[in-house]
């Protein structure tokens, strides 16, 4: 049995291993669920919604949905600062998605009123050609 | 041997706990690193900032921004952390520059409804124009046409007029001829005086001549443009120098008599036709007296009756 001090020291080693790890995932599991985050980015996703995301800025409230469910996920797996992260990400992703809705409907409007203008300004030379 | 195993197995675990502890402890410690992406975050801003269009527009969103990108440039060991502020950071940035444009087109767009309702403007003015020249045009063809209209009937008016007039004076040529007692011939107003206005044998008329002679001078006065010949006739009693002489002398008579009333001789041509010209037989007194006379010849169709 001249093997039992090398074990011994082994285990102790793997026990250090463990106490660490167990400390570190001890740390995270001991934060309560980012319910906070979660509700901000909930709305924030509902109000890019509202603003028509899906039709004109489809990636970005896409990205926010699977970021709001990766949190879902992480808060299952009670990683909480991994879920407050994700819940983070995704009510920034949604914020970006409404802005990007309402920039690409107020350009749509301004080339709306650009194209009708010209087509305005078109005719005119037109019957002005006709009628000199 | 036996230390030969145990030599072997201990520097392999503490490879490896000396590698899980300093992985552990890198983990832990403030190690100065910048998170890769923070500086691309802060050029976006920069960016952003800097535009002449976008600057000083969605101030909040901005103000947000700026603190994510410098949360995201802090040094940071936790690599996850670190990755989770660019994230959010680069997000901020776009969610600003997005509000910034928003604005910018917003802004943009009362210019651009000016300048629609310019264009609307100047083709509502030239269709006015085009249409008011038309309307100017019509109206100006109507008082043409009006104007013509007018003529034409100022025409028929003054044709009206002439005819009336015309018709009155030919009323009037006619009550004088009838005064005259002048009758229409192929060679003008036949006016004759008979024989009974001369003593026989005599070329001066007698008093009781005027009367008619009288007429013929109010006609010539109110027909300035007749002129008149004045023939003198005789029976074929006597010679012929004798008639002839005598058929002058009365035709002169004639004329002195109308000149003397103020009539231009140039009006009046007196000549005489002897026994040539009988209207009547030379065979009986009554046939002969008819023959002996003063024919004034009235010319016809004057210009100032036309």
């Amino acid at each position: 049995m001249n093997a039992t001090p090398q074990v011994h020291r082994e285990r102790r080693l793997r026990m250090t291993l463990g106490l660490m790890v167990a400390f570190v995932v001890g740390a995270c599991a001991s934060t309560p669920p980012p319910t906070a985050s979660l509700q901000a980015a909930h709305q924030a996703i509902s109000v890019a919604e509202q603003a028509e995301a899906g039709r004109y800025a489809p990636g970005e409230l896409g990205e926010a949905r699977e970021k709001l469910a990766s949190a879902d996920t992480a808060v299952s797996a009670r990683r909480m600062t991994m879920a407050a992260r994700l819940a983070e990400e995704s009510r920034a992703e949604a914020g970006l998605a409404a802005s990007k809705s309402a920039e690409v409907k107020a350009e749509a409007v301004n080339d709306e009123m650009r194209r009708s203008t010209s087509t305005l300004i078109q005719e005119m030379q037109r019957s002005s050609g006709d009628k000199p | 041997m036996n230390p030969v195993k145990p030599s072997g197995v201990n520097p392999i675990t503490t490879l490896i706990a000396t590698t899980v502890a300093s992985a552990l402890l890198a983990a832990c410690a403030t190690a100065p690193l910048k998170p890769g992406g923070a500086a691309e975050a802060r050029d976006k801003l920069t960016q952003l900032q800097s535009d002449p269009n976008l600057a000083h527009r969605a101030a909040l969103a901005v103000a947000e921004a700026d603190r994510a990108v410098r949360a995201a440039e802090q040094p940071q060991a936790d690599k996850e952390l670190g990755a989770h502020r660019v994230y959010l950071a680069d997000r901020k940035v776009e969610t600003a520059r997005a509000q910034a444009e928003t604005s910018f087109a917003e802004d943009q767009r009362s210019a651009l409804s000016a300048q629609r309702e310019g264009a609307r403007l100047d083709a509502r003015t030239r269709e006015a124009d085009a249409a008011r020249s038309q309307v100017a045009t019509a109206r100006a063809e109507s008082a043409g046409e009006k104007a013509a209209a007018d003529q034409a009937r100022g025409e028929v008016d003054v044709a009206r007029e002439a005819a009336a007039g015309s018709e009155q004076q030919a009323a009037e040529l006619q009550r004088q001829v009838d005064v005259l007692q002048a009758r229409p011939t192929d060679r003008g107003l036949v006016l004759t005086l008979g024989d009974v206005l001369f003593t026989s044998g005599r070329a001066d008329l007698k008093s009781g001549a005027s009367g008619n002679l009288n007429k013929l001078v109010t006609f010539l006065d109110k027909y300035p443009d007749r002129t008149v010949a004045i023939e003198g006739h005789t029976d074929s009693v006597g010679s012929e120098e004798y008639n002839q002489g005598l058929s002058e002398r009365r035709a002169d008579s004639v004329k002195s008599y109308l000149t003397g009333k103020g009539i231009n001789s140039m009006r009046l041509a007196a000549s005489g036709k002897g026994k040539e010209d009988p209207v009547a037989g030379n065979d009986s007194a009554a046939g002969r007296q008819q023959n002996r006379r003063v024919e004034v010849i009235i010319s016809d169709a004057s210009p100032a009756l036309r």
